[in-house]
């Protein structure tokens, strides 16, 4: 039997801490539903307010999400995996077998991490053509693209550091190949091999370099790109939208209703008489200056809608599907793993990871043209599209008939390298030579 | 009567002021100070010592290697070929993206992306760029053979043992 005095001395001191944690019980008014965005760490990222536009499926794919929450995946599943991992070319590939055959869940784990790496490097390539195909890199998000173009390159080296640490034969030949890749470049390159490698071939020291790349250089310079880039996407006013978004019809105003305040009710008659509904004058604003193509809140007619909850659920289940799609796949296949690295017998065909055979496929043909120079120039092209193409037409729509030569030169560019992977990946065989997958 | 107002100096555009100079000193310190930190880490992780295969190492008597023998060192990444009494290291590190060629009937082939080579090397087909290097041989006074793959010599170069 419980004592009512003491249960209901314990019940303020519970709400008391829970209230100091959570500010704000959940919102059933605009101004909780502003003050929840605002006062919760995990939702001020986000802005109040965000466009319909934004939030159309069809229109984003959710491609940045989906990029993000891989990333977020991959931190988990690899400070798990860092628990078991040596990198010593001794224990490295003794540690693969281990996570395969004795520690609870591991084979799972690399799978996860090792699936959500390729769907990375899949998903950010993809982000790119949606960013492109909609014509979101135009002002003021020049700069913002420039960031995801350092991404795109950062999340191919992290996929690529990360291929060594198994140290079987598939880690050690592509890594050579790579490097070697690397080393073609004029002036620098033989320096930047050894620096890389920290010895002139593949070895114990590679391994250590890449492994501290793979886990603290690189995701710590991922991250803050990541930062900046979503920080700018607010700055610059939310995604990208066709101007005439802007002048749509306003929905009908949302009038908001609230209950009067119970003080008010207990203490006034008056009050009590009129206890219907009424209508809350807004008293609240956005602090700070707000200039520019922000999204504004509440005194301009606009067609944005809260963030929460439309934003928050679209981006929950972005998430769910996320994990739902790497937990389905690391289920049903399990990650590579070949014989442990031989150095006698480079397998035949040596083949790189598959976003690098479009690469290998040209290196065959001339290393330093294949591997440096048109490599080189696609990058540099691509961080100067923003500050080529000016044309302030057709942004935020898909395939915009005034972008069609925009468009059509970037499909190329995506169709040639598709092509190229695809004939690394199924027409070379032994030696690099021509073979039919049929 | 009015005092001539000297005009001041931060007005006249290119006259170097002590602010200015301060600014110029500091700013050149502060950016200064970057590019050697920046080159300070470059030097650190540049390896003073590596520790993996030396460069120079014996591989054994003459005797080991009979007339006509062309045998692949992996480890080394060195062929020793043997014609006679002439004998010679051949690079099988692939000159176009480090794969170990490996020894075929008419020469070295490459597994990585198909570089062909003739028996002493050069190149006969596949993107490799040019010949495998040959590496200088000496005879040790201790009788065993030494390779140096830091030095390359030209090719044809037969030790005569």
């Amino acid at each position: 039997m419980s004592n009512p005095t003491t249960s209901s001395s314990w019940k303020p001191l519970v709400v008391n801490i829970w209230r100091s944690i959570f500010r704000n019980p959940l919102p059933s008014s605009d101004l909780g539903r502003a003050s929840t965005s605002f006062t919760n760490f995990f939702l001020h990222i986000h802005p109040v307010k965000v466009h319909r536009h934004s939030l159309k499926a069809t229109y984003t794919l959710g491609l940045g999400l989906i990029a993000f929450f891989l990333f977020f995946i991959l931190v988990v599943t690899g400070i798990l995996l860092m628990f078991y991992y040596v990198p010593s070319t001794t224990q490295a590939y003794d540690r693969m077998l281990d996570l395969r055959g004795t520690v609870a869940f591991g084979i799972f784990l690399r799978n996860m991490h090792r699936w959500s790496a390729h769907g990375m490097v899949a998903v950010v390539f993809l982000h790119m053509c949606r960013v492109f195909l909609t014509g979101s890199y135009k002002p003021p998000r020049e700069f913002n693209w420039v960031l995801g173009v350092l991404l795109l390159l950062v999340t191919l080296f992290l996929s690529f550091t990360g291929y060594l640490l198994p140290w079987d034969q598939l880690a050690f030949w592509a890594i050579t190949v790579g490097t070697s890749i690397a080393s073609y470049a004029p002036l620098v390159g033989k320096e930047m091999k050894f620096i890389l490698l920290g010895d002139s071939t593949v070895g114990q020291e590679a391994l250590l370099r890449f492994y501290v790349l793979h886990v603290a250089v690189l995701p710590a310079v991922l991250s803050l790109l990541v930062a900046i880039h979503f920080w700018r996407i607010r700055k610059d006013g939310g995604l990208s939208r066709p101007e005439e978004e802007d002048a749509l019809p306003v929905p009908p105003a949302e009038v908001e209703l609230v209950q009067a305040p119970a003080v008010v009710m207990a203490t006034s008659p008056a009050a009590a008489a009129a206890a219907e509904p009424v209508l809350q004058k807004r008293n609240y604003g956005i602090q700070g200056l707000v200039r520019g193509p922000f999204t504004k809140v509440g005194n301009v007619p606009d067609r944005s809608v809260f963030a929460w909850p439309n934003l928050f659920m679209a981006e929950l289940v972005v998430f769910l599907i996320t994990v739902a799609g790497v937990l389905l796949v690391s289920l049903l296949f399990n990650a590579p793993l070949e014989e442990p690295v031989n150095i006698m017998h480079p397998p035949n065909p040596a083949k790189a990871p598959w976003y690098f055979l479009g690469l290998q496929e040209q290196v065959s043909y001339s290393a330093f043209w294949g591997g440096v120079g048109i490599p080189g120039i696609e990058v540099l092209l691509l961080l100067l599209v923003p500050y080529i193409d000016r044309k302030v037409a057709g942004v935020g729509r898909w395939f915009a008939r005034e972008r069609l030569l925009a468009n059509f030169l970037f499909l190329t560019f995506v169709v040639v390298n598709v092509i190229l992977i695809i004939i690394g990946t199924f027409f070379r065989g032994p030696n690099w030579e021509f073979v039919s997958p049929w | 009567m009015k005092t001539p107002v000297k005009p001041a100096l931060e007005e006249s555009g290119d006259a170097m002021t002590r602010r200015r100079l301060l600014s110029w000193l500091s700013g050149f310190g502060l950016f200064g100070s970057l590019i050697i930190t920046a080159f300070s880490n470059l030097i650190f992780i540049k390896p003073r010592a590596t520790y993996g295969q030396p460069n120079r190492f014996s591989i054994g008597r003459p005797d080991d290697f009979p007339s006509g023998a062309r045998v692949s060192l992996d480890e080394r990444r060195v062929c020793i070929v043997r014609d006679g009494d002439k004998i010679a290291a051949i690079s099988t590190t692939c000159t176009h993206l480090g794969c170990i060629v490996a020894v075929s009937e008419t020469g070295f082939s490459c597994p990585c992306h198909g570089s062909r080579y003739d028996q002493d090397g050069n190149v006969t087909g596949g993107p490799a760029p040019r010949a495998l290097p040959w590496f200088q041989i000496t005879l040790a006074p201790n009788g065993e053979i030494e390779v140096d793959k830091d030095t390359e010599i030209e090719a044809g170069n037969y030790l005569r043992v």
